[in-house]
């Protein structure tokens, strides 16, 4: 049932995506100020929000995991890292790609791009942390506190990196909030596109998620071996 | 009867893959001791880590003082006692600073009055001021059984206590369990053979595969006497 | 609280026969100082906005060496094992700790602020006064990461690449809001014209000694 269920997510996301990218190209009509370029805008967003949550999802299963034990909780935290990290990724590319042709850098210090890049950077030492531990048990709870104590941190990190950057106008862009979108077919656009990238997004992490646990129940099921051959040994 | 220091139901630990210890049923009464014997690695000191809390058992429970194990609040810890491989003294400090910074953690009464007994009880009342970075391994292990009983505890828990220790040290460590089990405290103490206490009735037990087993009277006269396993079938 | 102050009096005492931590911390803040002062060009690189910058910069970079040396002092003659078996409480074990590491820092930071007056073309005055809250702020707020982040990347691997790797990106607010509340205090600036700044900071130190304080049970037990 949960493989049907998985399955019939990456159809959904793949017929989402393929209208999300219709819509982008056809019928969205092209903003005034920026031009083509700007349409990475509809893509460059959802993943820049799925980045976030995807981090708070990391919290909160280390929050479970600490509070109800479970290797579950931990599986769930892993497979959010990972593909949060994906979309963070996505994001500041497609942030620089945007940024080329619009202002002639590669990258630029506005605020949202910066918040961004330290949820990259936060984002990589989860991982990098959990390839480093050496004592599988620990690596669990180590994960958990690391992901609560980042995920507590990153809105102070939007709310100094906002205000750094307002002291430091004209030179760097700053992309005012709100993206003041008048026509309604770009919301319209962002909508199906944000739609497309969660589920998408959903898709992945389950299909993760799914062999994460397929790992810790064989894991189990080695340590049950273990312990039948040993009890079989005696007399 | 009064209530056990110790009680294990189906306890076992495994690390990976590896089960260390299993279903390991024990008890253990005030004013006893216990020796728990096996060879290298056969789980012993992750018996005494489970019993002191500071490692939580994969399977069963243990019980100290009638609390599970892996909660035991500051009021139980004060009563808890361990000898270990490692020290647990500071190499900068002094023998008689490392033993004031341990009856501070363990609140225990009239502080400065105990350490100087405790240190003349063990022998180092001349090294009182050294540093124990200058200390040899059987002063070390001297000391470390100052800072174990310093607070008087109720669970006595000696990992290999006789390891690295000379005849005298040797003789001082029987008499300091001896001293213990006569005021009611408890003594869990491993060791790879039978540990030779004069005046002090052992409980015997001896960890094969994880398991623990009993050893009877006779068995005990064979494995004082050097042959081992192999007599006992297991 | 019993054991909080015997823990913090011990690594006092450890501290002042060694003095290994402080002068490490004073070394490399000194260090750091030095080479900025050649890599950034003289003519354009002196006063507050400088100065400021090149004091958080060492302030980072010392902490990372430092800050974490009153936890892993432990870890000599399976210390840390006594600590956890005694009924010290772990709240109170980490309060200890990340006191040691904080008073190890402000009397590196104190040395730095000297460095950095001389270096830097600044006055031995009042602004100083202004900056000390905001260096205690952010040596606190380092303080309480690097003493959460040590019991846990003590036991990894490259464990001196995972403490900056996890520590830096999470102190960035403190690291932005220090810089221009000290700035604005070497400027000669009131503390009102800094407020946002020290806000931040405030705020910053509340969660991490706050999580610190609750979350460090976790990361200093055994199995």
């Amino acid at each position: 049932m949960a493989r049907k269920l998985v399955t019939s997510l990456g159809v959904l996301s793949l017929i989402l995506v393929i209208t999300a990218l219709y819509m982008v190209f056809e019928y969205v009509p092209t903003e005034a100020d920026e031009g083509i370029v700007q349409r990475i805008f509809y893509f460059h967003v959802p993943c820049a929000w799925i980045a976030f949550m995807a981090f708070g999802l990391v919290a909160v299963a280390g929050i479970f995991y600490l509070w109800l034990g479970g290797q579950i909780w931990d599986d769930l935290g892993h497979a959010a890292a990972e593909t949060g990290m994906l979309f963070c990724t996505l994001m500041l590319v497609s942030g620089s790609l945007w940024a080329r042709p619009m202002w002639g850098t590669w990258w630029t210090w506005d605020s949202r791009l910066t918040s961004t890049f330290i949820l990259w950077l936060l984002y990589g030492g989860y991982l990098m942390l959990r390839v480093m531990i050496e004592d599988s048990r620990q690596v669990a709870r180590f994960a958990a506190v690391i992901g609560i104590v980042a995920a507590l941190d990153v809105p102070v990190i939007i709310l100094s990196v906002r205000l750094w950057r307002t002291i430091h106008p004209a030179v760097l862009v700053t992309r005012q909030g709100g993206h003041g979108l008048q026509d309604p077919r770009m919301v319209a656009t962002l909508l199906v596109s944000l739609t497309a990238i969660t589920v998408t997004f959903a898709w992945l992490f389950l299909v993760r998620f799914a062999e994460l646990r397929m790992g810790t129940r064989l894991a189990a099921l080695a340590r049950g071996i273990a312990l039948a051959e040993v009890r079989s040994g005696d007399i | 009867m009064a209530a056990p220091v110790v009680e294990t139901h189906g306890l076992g630990k495994t690390f990976g893959l590896h089960p260390v210890l299993r279903e390991i049923e024990f008890r253990l009464l005030p004013g006893r001791g216990a020796a728990v014997i096996g060879g290298n690695g056969a789980g012993k000191s992750t018996l005494l880590s489970i019993l002191a809390g500071l490692s939580a058992p994969s399977e069963g429970q243990a019980l100290v003082f009638g609390i599970d194990s892996r909660r035991l609040g500051p009021r139980y810890r004060r009563r808890i006692g361990m000898i270990s491989h490692r020290s647990y003294l500071y190499p900068n400090l002094t023998a008689r600073e490392n033993l004031e910074f341990y009856a501070s953690l363990y609140g225990v009464a009239d502080a400065p009055t105990q350490i100087d007994t405790w240190l003349a009880r063990v022998g180092l009342e001349a090294s009182a001021d050294e540093r124990v970075r200058a200390f040899s391994r059987g002063m070390e292990q001297r000391l470390a059984a100052a800072r174990a009983m310093i607070a008087d505890p109720m669970l006595l828990l000696l990992d290999e206590p006789f390891s690295s220790l000379d005849t005298d040290g040797q003789a001082l460590m029987s008499r300091l369990v001896v001293a213990a089990l006569a005021r009611g405290a408890a003594v869990v103490a491993t060791a790879h053979a039978v540990p030779e206490i004069e005046n002090a009735e052992l409980d015997l037990y001896e960890i094969v595969r994880g398991r623990m087993f009993p050893l009877k009277e006779k068995e005990r006269e064979e494995v004082r006497h050097g042959r081992l396993r192999t007599l006992l079938g297991r | 609280m019993a054991a909080f102050t015997a823990i913090l009096r011990k690594d006092l005492r450890l501290e002042m026969r060694s003095g290994q931590s402080t002068i490490a911390l004073i070394a490399l803040a000194l260090l750091v100082l030095v080479v900025l002062v050649f890599a950034l060009d003289p003519a354009v690189a002196r006063g507050p906005q400088t100065a400021a910058g090149a004091l958080w910069v060492a302030l980072v970079f010392s902490g990372m060496l430092g800050a974490t040396r009153a936890l892993t002092a432990e870890s000599e003659n399976g210390c840390i094992r006594g600590l956890l078996l005694s009924p010290a409480d772990r709240a109170g074990l980490y309060a200890a700790k990340l006191a040691a590491a904080f008073i190890f820092m402000m009397i590196a930071e104190g040395a730095a602020v000297v460095m950095m007056v001389l270096f830097f073309n600044l006055e031995f005055d009042t602004a100083l006064m202004r900056v000390a809250p905001v260096i205690a702020l952010g040596a606190l707020g380092f303080a309480s990461i690097a003493t959460l982040l040590a019991a846990i990347t003590g036991r990894s691997r490259a464990s001196d690449l995972m403490l900056p790797l996890l520590a830096v990106p999470m102190y960035v607010p403190a690291l932005i809001a220090g810089v221009r509340a000290s700035t604005a205090a070497l400027s000669g600036l009131p503390f009102s014209a800094a407020r946002d700044w020290i806000e931040i900071l405030v705020a910053f130190n509340v969660l991490f000694v706050s999580a610190g304080y609750l979350l460090f049970e976790h990361v200093i037990t055994e199995e």
